[in-house]
């Protein structure tokens, strides 16, 4: 075997194919999307090229900004809610939970397999106001906080948070899945011999766990990262952008700008702008576990 | 020794293997494509063929000459659904009249419509005929001189007393043309569908003027009642709310107007039409939440007698006639006109007024057996609409209507007074400017936004639409 990988012709053969693959369904459409940026109107229709324009109109573009602003709170609540609960849920699993333990993970994991639109037609009802009181509401105000009881969904303040915690609750599941694996992989006398060296409780998890969760940890970001950068048909479902501009994030404005503005050369400028975001973003991730190997 | 033999034929296997897969992808797609490429030069063909067959028997008169055409119609209904039906069953019907037509029904997405004609357009393959938006998309079309000026047709076939006047006038105002470049496939009047029930436990009458309008909502909410229902989640809901005001105050062209830079959506008439839906707003007049509340939600308010007025437009009838949804009864919601500030601006007899979707004739196919389907068309499609589904497509009709329920009956009759109509709040508008305006009175009903700000920001984009 090592013959083979040794000799650079062959492995050249067996690179080749999955190269030319990558290369047609990636490489190619960002070059394509890095011309397009280069046109006005859209392809067909009032085509003509316009340099560097669509660039400059970006600087300008104050429904670019709050797109960027809105998907940066989201990339930020989202990211470290998802990761953050998975990781609690999976040690919940592991060291507090007795019975019940596949019940409790088949509930948690549930919603990972619920398709998006149906998710957001559900939340939209437990947000609902009018015309009945949705379950927040209904409980909010049996419980007698009848001044909490609030459009949850029509006011800008609140409605990025309802989106966020319901992409929360979506995928924690899934995170949890994952950190469960890990944490049954740690092998249990490393536990057990701190155990017996006295750490326990949050020590443990701070000095023997966590360095230990590292790798998984940064591919959970990165996850999760990647999941919530191209936030789109959750938003779609459940505000449909809305109140005003307050839940649209970038790929909904480029899909806007592009298919009901025809302006398809602004929108291959904004789609080069998320491509870098998520580039940009991955590699600030990954920079952890690279330091986290050269710890090693 | 071996094994590298062995490497390099697997390497070989796979590599074949894979180009064998990508070749086979490829002759299907050319494949299919040569296959497409041929109908269009047979259907090319025939075209030609019908042409030369057409300027030998150039007739006008009245009996149709049965010439030999396939036209083809693009649709955003279903064969079985809406105009979809009526469509179909006049090419069915026109097919026992001239044995030698035929025609192909194409289903297209309605979000998918306006991209597919802009591409069709833009190779200059506009369908025969196809259906389409009014207002500012179908003036691109007139301006490229893709679409085929309607009135000629009518004239020419003796067919143009078929089309009603309000109907005319109304798409005319909306091409910005004194021809006719469409035909109409609806004729909708707009106003406040009211629950009368609430109306009399409030002590309310039905308002004629804005005064009266702004006590009985007021009455509306001391009695304990939601004033209004209003789609704020569907956003032209309320935009509609703020056409209204604007229209009664500035007149019927305000709107124009401003699209075309004679006024400013900054002035203060505007903004003082966008204050008054905050001010309701901040009044509770809408309950709260309107922004999350769609237009469906909001019918179903007024008929089970959660809120006592909301506008809509006429084809709110086939809520109302669904027994199963309307708590209200048969007779248990009425209709107004959206209440008149000076009669000297906007009189009673104004009604809002919109044709739906419309239909458009390719102008690069056109020929004189499209001229004497239209002609059947046109002639046929007001009693064909009547009796099938009991509505009003903007033809004149022969067919009997006592029979239509007591809301559609309602609707006919408030048709029947209206002497002059004003189009919606976005119709002038670019799709950029009519998203801003759309999406931005989400904040301007949540007091996020203020009215002059509201404004602004539709100006704004105008401005830039313009650069």
């Amino acid at each position: 075997m090592k013959k083979v990988l040794g000799n650079k012709g062959a492995v050249a053969w067996f690179v080749l194919p999955a190269l030319i693959l990558y290369t047609a369904i990636v490489f190619v459409p960002i070059v394509w999307s890095f011309y397009y940026s280069l046109f006005s109107g859209s392809p067909g229709l009032k085509w003509k090229f316009c340099g560097m324009k669509n660039y400059f109109l970006l600087f300008k573009d104050k429904n670019f900004l709050d797109a960027l602003i809105v998907n940066g709170k989201y990339i930020a609540i989202v990211m470290v809610g998802q990761v953050g609960l998975g990781l609690l849920l999976a040690l919940m699993f592991m060291f507090w939970l007795k019975k019940c333990k596949s019940l409790v993970r088949t509930l948690v994991f549930f919603p990972v397999v619920l398709p998006t639109v149906a998710v957001g037609e559900l939340f939209a009802k437990i947000y609902e106001i009018q015309p009945n009181y949705g379950l927040l509401n209904s409980v909010l105000d049996s419980l007698g906080f009848h001044n909490l009881v609030q459009a949850w969904l029509g006011q800008a303040s609140t409605a990025l948070g309802c989106l966020c915690f319901m992409d929360i609750w979506v995928a924690m599941g899934f995170y949890s899945v994952i950190f469960y694996g890990a944490l049954l992989d740690i092998p249990y006398d490393i536990i057990e011999a701190a155990k017996i060296d006295g750490c326990s409780g949050f020590n443990l998890f701070r000095y023997v766990l966590s360095p230990l969760l590292k790798p998984i940890t940064v591919v959970a970001c990165v996850f999760s990262f990647s999941g919530t950068v191209k936030m789109f048909e959750s938003a779609t479902a459940l505000t449909g952008g809305g109140p005003g501009n307050a839940t649209k994030s970038l790929s909904m404005y480029m899909y806007e700008v592009a298919f009901s503005y025809n302006k398809v050369g602004y929108a291959s400028v904004l789609a080069l702008v998320i491509f870098l975001i998520c580039i940009g973003g991955s590699s600030i991730i990954g920079l952890f576990d690279k330091s986290s190997k050269e710890d090693n | 020794m071996k094994r590298k033999v062995l490497s390099v034929f697997l390497t070989a296997a796979m590599a074949v293997g894979m180009l064998a897969g990508c070749g086979s992808s490829a002759s299907t797609a050319s494949g299919s494509q040569s296959a497409s490429t041929e109908a269009v030069t047979a259907s090319s063909t025939e075209t030609a063929s019908v042409t030369s067959e057409t300027s030998a028997t150039a007739a006008t008169g009245d009996t149709d000459p049965q010439m030999k055409k396939k036209i083809k119609i693009l649709s955003i209904w279903a064969e079985d659904n809406d105009n979809g039906v009526l469509i179909n069953q006049i090419c069915n019907d026109y097919k026992k009249v001239n044995p030698n037509f035929d025609y192909e029904y194409e289903y297209v997405a309605s979000d998918d419509l306006k991209q597919k004609i802009a591409t069709l357009a833009a190779s200059n393959d506009l369908p025969d005929v196809f259906v389409y938006e009014s207002g500012k998309p179908i003036v691109d079309l007139i301006n490229a001189d893709q679409i085929v000026d309607i009135s000629d047709v009518l004239k020419k076939y003796n067919c143009a007393d078929y089309i009603e006047p309000s109907a005319e006038s109304l798409l005319t105002t909306l091409s910005q043309t004194d021809d006719l470049y469409d035909l109409p496939l609806g004729l909708n009047i707009e106003g406040f569908w009211y629950n009368k029930a609430l109306f009399q436990k409030a002590g309310v009458e039905v308002p004629s003027t804005w005064d009266e309008f702004d006590s009985a909502l007021k009455k509306l909410k001391d009695a304990g009642i939601q004033p209004l229902a209003c789609g704020g989640a569907d956003k032209w809901g309320a935009t509609r709310l703020i056409n209204a005001y604007t229209v009664r105050t500035l007149g019927p062209d305000a709107m124009k107007k401003a699209a075309d830079g004679d006024a400013k959506y900054t002035d203060a008439g505007y903004v003082a039409a966008a204050q008054k839906l905050q001010d309701w707003a901040n009044a509770g007049y809408f309950g709260q939440g309107v922004t999350t509340v769609d237009m469906n939600t909001a019918g179903t308010m007024l008929m089970t007698g959660k809120a006592a007025m909301f506008y809509n437009g006429s084809w709110f009838t086939s809520n109302l006639n669904d027994t199963s949804a309307n708590a209200a009864g048969a007779d248990g919601i009425g209709f107004f006109n959206i209440p008149v500030q000076d009669e000297s601006i906007s009189g009673a007899d104004s009604y809002s007024m919109n044709c739906g979707n419309i239909l458009c004739l390719g102008k690069a196919k056109y020929d004189d057996a499209t001229g004497w389907f239209v002609k059947y068309f046109v002639e046929h499609m007001g009693d064909t609409a009547m009796t099938v589904q009991g509505s009003v497509k903007g033809y004149t009709y022969t067919a009997d209507t006592s029979k239509a329920t007591g809301y559609t009956q309602l609707v006919l009759q408030e048709m029947a007074k209206a002497k002059s109509s004003f189009t919606w709040y976005e119709a002038t508008m670019g799709s950029e400017v009519s998203t801003v305006a759309q999406e931005n009175v989400q904040s301007l009903l949540n007091g996020d936004m203020s009215a002059q700000d509201y404004m602004k920001s539709i100006q704004d984009a105008s401005d830039s639409q313009a650069e």
